[in-house]
């Protein structure tokens, strides 16, 4: 479960996010929409800590983060798979060591790690691509592959910041059925979108921000 | 969520774990090092040739070292008496001379001694009997009571030569104390190039790993985001600053094998013609080790450094 009581974000004299109240229950699945600028992406920031609350308290599973020191912020963010709209992977490398990357560096053993990649990379349809480069594939499976990697390490919450923006409505639809996949194992999904023709036809709660606060229309 | 990460790293074993993060970091940063070998080999020659240069200097003063004979035996002083002075007057200066602080002890070589021990020496003997007087003055050999120091000596054979009854005072082995401090100023100077090289190294090397560093700003980025530990993101560095300073260490004990080889037969071509029964001594195991330790040591702090700097502008962003 994920809170924000009265949380406010200022850079100087602009308010990013103002006194936001909103929670998000375990196994829950929501989409946060609003203008650019509307205070989405502070929102995420704040939630994966790369970014402190001006005043305000979040909490995760009831825990306060305000506290977590700056030594127990990665752990803290494994507890994340994060979806990037420009995934974001890592052309050095294969895409079964971009999809490895979060189980490396939570310390599992190599067969653990290559059992669970071939599982995430299977669950997005992309086993086959293995050993690819990521540049190579096309702008959707490298975005499928993001999400295999967020979701490797079978973390607590899924977060993707407008992990549809860069691809066509087929593909884009295929991305959510995705997110709702995991959602349906118990994944607690928060998408970050504008995509508001393809979330209204998906029946999930739409968080919608405007100037930093909730805008009226907040349906389930 | 059948099982969270904690829990498979308890069962994997946390050591396991680390070995194999050092494992991966160590192997991923080899093969990035040697996919740029000209780069990589360039890295290494700065640092060996930073490290070469003091190393020689060093390795040079060894060598010298052993011809300074015998530096333990004080500096003996002689000093030539007047003609005039008979033997007991000598021997009175003896001993009034004897009870200075700055002297330890004073021998009397009389004219009619040293004549025999001359040419007994000199195989001369008959030819100074021949002579209708003996030449050689009465000597005393004074022995200082701080020989290495240079100030004390001089002072000495200063107040020696003001005495009247003095002729000549000769501190034939004077020129030994001031090798020897040449030796010591020629280490200092040894270490402080060595310093300065050492730090220049630093200083390339930090820079260097801070550009390795910067190259891959992307993914730090990303590793960050998902929740990579400082630790293992710098990890990668620490293991190519440890391969570039290592490296370069092994480097410059090879420089100095070489070197060595080089100058050898010279060298001990020299030695022979001064009678030293020396030899020139090569860096040895123990050098080339050092160098080694020593490159490694500087290549982990570069890049300790480079990352600490380049973290902590990440951060401010």
């Amino acid at each position: 479960m994920i809170e924000f009581e009265r949380v406010s974000r200022r850079f100087g004299d602009q308010d990013a996010l103002r006194n936001l109240n909103l929670t998000l229950e375990r196994g829950e699945m929501a989409f946060l929409t609003g203008h650019s600028g509307a205070g989405k992406s502070t929102l995420l920031r704040l939630l994966l800590l790369l970014d402190r609350p001006s005043s305000g308290d979040i909490r995760v599973n009831g825990e306060s983060t305000s506290n977590i020191r700056a030594r127990k912020v990665p752990r803290y963010r494994r507890r994340f798979g994060v979806v990037f709209q420009d995934h974001r992977l890592l052309f050095d490398r294969s895409v079964h060591d971009n999809v490895a990357l979060p189980l490396v560096m939570a310390g599992f053993s190599p067969t653990d790690t290559a059992r669970r990649v071939r599982a995430a990379l299977d669950k997005v349809g992309l086993l086959s691509h293995e050993r690819a480069n990521p540049a190579v594939l096309s702008g959707g499976e490298q975005q499928r592959v993001g999400i295999a990697r967020a979701v490797v390490a079978r973390p607590e919450f899924l977060i993707a910041d407008e992990p549809t923006g860069n691809l066509d409505p087929k593909l884009s639809t295929e991305i959510m059925a995705l997110f709702e996949a995991f959602n349906q194992v118990g994944v607690t999904v928060l998408v970050a979108t504008h995509d508001l023709p393809l979330i209204s036809r998906l029946r999930h709660r739409i968080i919608a921000l405007q100037d930093g606060r909730l805008a009226g229309a907040n349906t389930r | 969520m059948s099982a969270a990460p904690e829990q498979v790293r308890e069962e994997w074993g946390r050591f396991a774990a680390w070995r194999s993060q050092h494992r991966a970091a160590a192997a991923s940063s080899w093969q990035k090092l040697v996919s740029r070998l000209v780069a990589t080999v360039m890295v290494w020659l700065v640092v060996a040739i930073s490290l070469a240069l003091p190393s020689v200097l060093l390795l040079t003063l060894d060598n010298l070292r052993p011809l300074v004979p015998d530096l333990a035996r004080p500096a003996q002083v002689s000093v030539m008496l007047g003609g005039q002075l008979d033997f007991a007057q000598a021997e009175a200066l003896r001993r009034k001379i004897q009870d200075w602080t700055s002297v330890e002890d004073v021998t009397l070589i009389g004219r009619d001694e040293a004549l025999t021990t001359f040419g007994e020496q000199t195989g001369l003997s008959q030819l100074l009997t021949s002579l209708d007087r003996n030449p050689l003055p009465h000597t005393l050999s004074v022995l200082p009571s701080m020989p290495r120091a240079d100030e004390a000596l001089s002072r000495l054979i200063e107040d020696l030569n003001a005495l009247p009854e003095v002729e000549r005072v000769m501190a034939d082995n004077q020129w030994m104390a001031r090798l020897n401090q040449i030796l010591v100023a020629g280490e200092r100077w040894g270490l402080a190039l060595g310093g300065a090289m050492v730090l220049g190294a630093i200083l390339a090397l930090a820079n260097t790993l801070y550009l390795a560093i910067a190259a891959r700003r992307e993914e730090i980025l990303v590793v960050r985001l998902i929740g990579g530990s400082p630790a293992f993101i710098r990890r990668p560095f620490l293991y190519t600053g440890l391969y570039f300073g290592a490296g370069g260490g092994l480097l410059a004990g090879a420089m100095l094998w070489i070197l060595t080889l080089w100058v050898a037969g010279p060298a001990n071509a020299l030695f022979l013609l001064y009678d030293s029964p020396g030899q020139l001594h090569g860096p040895g195991w123990r050098y080339p080790l050092v160098l080694i330790a020593l490159g490694a040591a500087l290549g982990l702090l570069a890049s300790w450094m480079a990352s600490v700097r380049y973290f902590s502008r990440l951060e401010a962003h």
